[in-house]
């Protein structure tokens, strides 16, 4: 048991204390007031509940004022009470793909971790870059980057996260409090964020957007033409995201040489590798293959949970070994998130927030790029990035025509951008899966985030005006 | 005899217990018979428990006897009306298993002491403090432990009684880090589970400070790392267990610790009278009120072949002591309400009438009342709730 006791005066004990139910009670004011309120214009009574409803969760999660998951699960039990979406198409919308993706890639790192696969590969990582805690810190960042390149941005993120929560293990770094422990677990997520748009392989969100691209204009974007226009911006925020985090959170370690031996010791210990670690390491190659080459035909929670079952047929791991390391919590709050995306969008209410922020700004291509960008990156940071693009990309494209703008363009200044969540843990899985570490916390990813989605966004806006028409692309067809 | 204290009580409790009493009516001699001392009530409700049996009493002028259907206390010039504290009902009963309460607990006016295990390492290394069996029946060698139900058992038996409302644990060295509270924990956490009363603990100093907030959190109201001496060599001298194994300074160090965890005028240390000049111990009061920290004066009872009194000794000498502890614990804000109501002690509250004169007021009477405790018990239990922050996490 270790208790902290505290020890600042009884009145602002108290005070503090009664700030919790003021908050409740204001949180109910905020969406009495925004659920009764007269409808706008444009939006209809579901439209605006589902207003209501998204701004009650956006607050409880930014605030964490409740676990995120029982915020989830408010959203849940909201929608269907104030007939935004029915009680069926709720619930059925956690059987989303995303949802079991992730319980499969828990499970996956479970069997990792179990094994000590995972130990092993954190300790070779560690002895290898053990010489610099920079250069350890570059390594996950850059290692989950390049990987995401080649397989989804969420299962690169589950994979990584065992290894570097036994790298943060292993520096005896304390969660909340360590910086260096901080920035391991930002490399993952914004390593894997940055990386995940530098290829269609990512995410669901590009192909997602051609999709649509070609549906209504006939038009598409090639493999290699996306990455080629693409990677000066991950490039770029690459080298940004590495320069804030160290201005962020300061290097707190020596070094990683003092634990240096005792690794070279711990992995001498280890032995030789195990039966069970080959045989979970080849069942994660051939997932990863699966992801890559399968991935688009059979979904990735598909393959991820082939592998569980292999797992469980080849007796690699019990129920009992994984079932502790499957974040329930962070599964919940995907559900949950999934859900409220697909209330604004069936709702209309997302749509209406983007018609009545944009008429009046939208009146050149250079605007109509910068404000759906804009719009994108910071609504991917509250929804799932397939839902804004659901919600964008049929929208701009319709403007783009007026304004004789090539809807290719407008298709990238939505699907880039919407995959560049930076800020919360509910925008993103391989955020979520940080933030479980309780390394970060989220206000900490959200400070971080904030300043990492503006850069993005000019960064993004200055690679369209300056170095795509070098490579022979325009805003205008 | 100098001086006549006999119509101020706090003056007279200090020199009953310095020079003792003694005994002639035979239903008195019986109603003591046994015990280390006597228990007495003194007017303005001052309890005290007068030594007897011990050689030095022999000399005492004071003398108890029958008066009318009561009792007085008489110096051969003048008397005062006294009562008999009568012995607990509980003294007399057994616990299931077969345990005589007495040897679990002692009632000492407003607290009962309980002691879970009689026994001390310092014996097993033949380094106990030089004094020790005088205050507390704390043996040696002793290795019984009495169970968690057993120490409930009295703990209920002594509530029923309702005189005491405080159940103080006491145990003596044992070589851990914690400074024996995790042997505590199990008995303060089912006192606390079973029962509305406010708990002490009189340990030793854990070696780190994170085991202060663990007793804070598992329910002491109060806590006491007994100094004894603030006398450095005499210290070591007297107690060479405690000047070995933990030191002056752990003790400074816990204590200041302590007394910024529990509540104002909870934290307190003995210093014992009469071992240590009288200006040793004014200094040790300075530096322990410094830190907020009361310090309690009981007075040394020598016992045969245990001579480690200072001479001179009477009770001119110790009286300004005792002002001086009064005026130390008012200037530094230290709230008098906790220590109170002691036999074994003279306590600052019974000092004030030395100082300020005048008797109880009305708030001191409500602590001492039913209601009193009550309301004690909720603030404190109150107080813990917000101050013992939910390690549990609340996040994701
Ligand atoms: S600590 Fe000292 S006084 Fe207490 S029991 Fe041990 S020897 Fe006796």
């Amino acid at each position: 048991m270790s208790v902290e006791i505290d020890t600042r005066p009884l009145w602002l004990i108290l005070s503090l204390k009664a700030l919790r139910p003021a908050f409740f009670i204001a949180l109910a004011l905020l969406f009495w007031f925004l659920a009764t309120m007269p409808t706008p214009e444009g939006l209809s009574i579901e439209g605006q509940r589902a207003i209501a409803v998204f701004a009650v969760c956006l607050i409880l999660w930014v605030s964490n004022m409740v676990p995120l998951a029982i915020t989830s699960l408010f959203a849940i039990v909201l929608v269907p009470l104030f007939g935004v979406l029915s009680k069926k198409d709720t619930y059925a919308l956690f059987g989303n793909e995303a949802v079991f993706f992730i319980l499969g890639a828990f499970m996956l790192a479970g069997a990792i971790m179990h094994s000590g696969l995972s130990n092993r590969i954190a300790l070779n990582i560690m002895e290898r870059f053990g010489d610099s805690p920079r250069k350890l810190l570059l390594s996950i960042f850059l290692l989950a980057a390049v990987l995401s390149f080649f397989m989804s941005e969420h299962a690169v993120a589950a994979m990584l996260f065992p290894i570097v929560f036994d790298i943060s293990k292993g520096l005896n770094l304390r969660p909340g409090k360590s910086n260096y422990g901080k920035l391991l677990f930002f490399a993952l997520a914004w390593g894997c964020v940055i990386g995940g748009v530098g290829t269609f392989l990512g995410g669901a969100r590009v192909p997602l957007a051609i999709g649509i691209l070609k549906e209504t204009t006939g038009r598409t974007i090639e493999f290699l033409d996306y990455t080629v226009a693409v990677l000066p911006l991950v490039v770029i925020m690459l080298l940004v995201g590495y320069f804030l985090l160290t201005r962020f959170f300061p290097i707190d370690v020596e070094g990683v040489e003092s634990a240096h031996q005792v690794l070279v010791k711990r992995l001498k210990g280890l032995g030789k590798m195990s039966y069970d670690e080959y045989a979970v390491g080849a069942v994660l190659g051939v997932t990863i293959l699966g992801w890559i080459f399968l991935g688009k035909q059979a979904g990735l929670a598909t393959v991820a949970l082939v592998a569980v079952v292999v797992l469980f047929v080849l007796k690699l791991v019990r129920w009992k070994d994984i079932e502790e390391y499957v974040n329930w919590g962070i599964i919940l709050m995907y559900g949950g998130a999934i859900i409220l995306g697909t209330a604004l969008d069936k709702s209309g209410a997302a749509a209406w927030m983007v018609n009545s922020a944009l008429s009046g700004w939208a009146t050149t291509p250079w605007t109509v790029f910068a404000v759906f960008s804009l719009l994108s990156i910071f609504l991917t940071e509250a929804m799932s990035n397939a839902a804004v693009i659901a919600i964008l990309l049929p929208v701009s494209v319709g403007m783009a025509d007026s304004l004789s703008m090539d809807p290719a363009i407008v298709t990238y200044s939505i699907a880039v951008p919407a995959g560049l969540a930076f800020m919360f843990p509910m925008s993103t899985p391989a955020n979520a899966i940080a933030v479980s570490s309780h390394y970060i916390s989220v206000k900490d990813m959200a400070k971080g985030g904030f300043i990492m989605c503006i850069t993005a966004w000019v960064v993004f806006n200055l690679v369209a005006a300056f170095y795509w028409p070098l490579i022979g692309m325009g805003y205008t067809k | 005899m100098k001086k006549n204290y006999l119509n101020t009580p706090g003056a007279l409790k200090i020199d009953l217990m310095l020079r003792g009493i003694r005994i002639d009516d035979p239903v008195v001699k019986a109603w003591a018979c046994g015990s280390s001392g006597i228990d007495i009530m003194l007017p303005q409700n001052t309890p005290v428990n007068i030594p007897c049996s011990e050689e030095f009493t022999g000399s005492s002028p004071y003398i108890i006897k029958k008066k009318g259907s009561g009792y007085a206390i008489t110096d051969g010039k003048g008397e005062v009306g006294v009562s008999l504290l009568e012995r607990p009902a509980f003294y007399n009963k057994k616990t299931s298993t077969g345990v005589h309460f007495s040897n679990i607990g002692a009632s000492h006016g407003s607290y009962t002491v309980i002691t879970p295990s009689p026994r001390c390492d310092f014996f097993n290394r033949s380094i106990e403090c030089k004094y020790c069996a005088g205050n507390f029946d704390i043996k040696g060698r002793d290795n019984t432990v009495y169970s968690v139900e057993e120490v409930i058992e009295t703990v209920e038996a002594v509530l029923k009684e309702k005189s005491s409302g405080v159940i103080y644990f006491s145990i003596g060295f044992s070589d851990t880090d914690d400074g024996g509270i995790e042997f505590l924990k199990p008995y303060i956490k089912a006192v606390k589970k079973q029962f509305n009363c406010l708990v002490a603990v009189e340990a030793l100093p854990p070696k780190e400070n994170h085991w202060i907030e663990e007793t804070y959190a598992l329910g002491a109201d109060s806590v006491l790392y007994n100094l004894e001496i603030f006398d450095k060599e005499l210290f070591e001298l007297i107690c060479p267990g405690r000047a070995q194994l933990i030191g002056q300074k752990r003790y400074m160090e816990a204590l200041a610790h302590a007394a910024k965890i529990f509540p104002n005028g909870t934290v307190a240390s003995h210093l014992i009278v009469g071992l240590e000049p009288p200006g040793s111990t004014c200094q040790g009061i300075d530096f322990l009120t410094e830190m907020g920290v009361v310090p309690i004066l009981p007075i040394y009872r020598p016992s045969k072949g245990r001579a480690l009194r200072i001479e001179p000794l009477n009770t001119e000498i110790i009286i300004p002591v005792y002002k001086h502890l009064y005026g130390a614990l008012k200037k530094k804000g230290i709230s008098l309400n906790w220590v109170r109501d002691i036999s074994m002690v003279t306590t600052p509250l019974e000092v004030r009438e030395l100082v300020e004169g005048g008797g109880k007021t009305i708030a001191e009477s409500f602590y001492n009342s039913k209601l009193g405790r009550k309301t004690a018990w909720g603030l404190s239990t109150l107080r813990r709730k917000l101050r013992v922050k939910d390690s549990k996490d609340e996040g994701h």
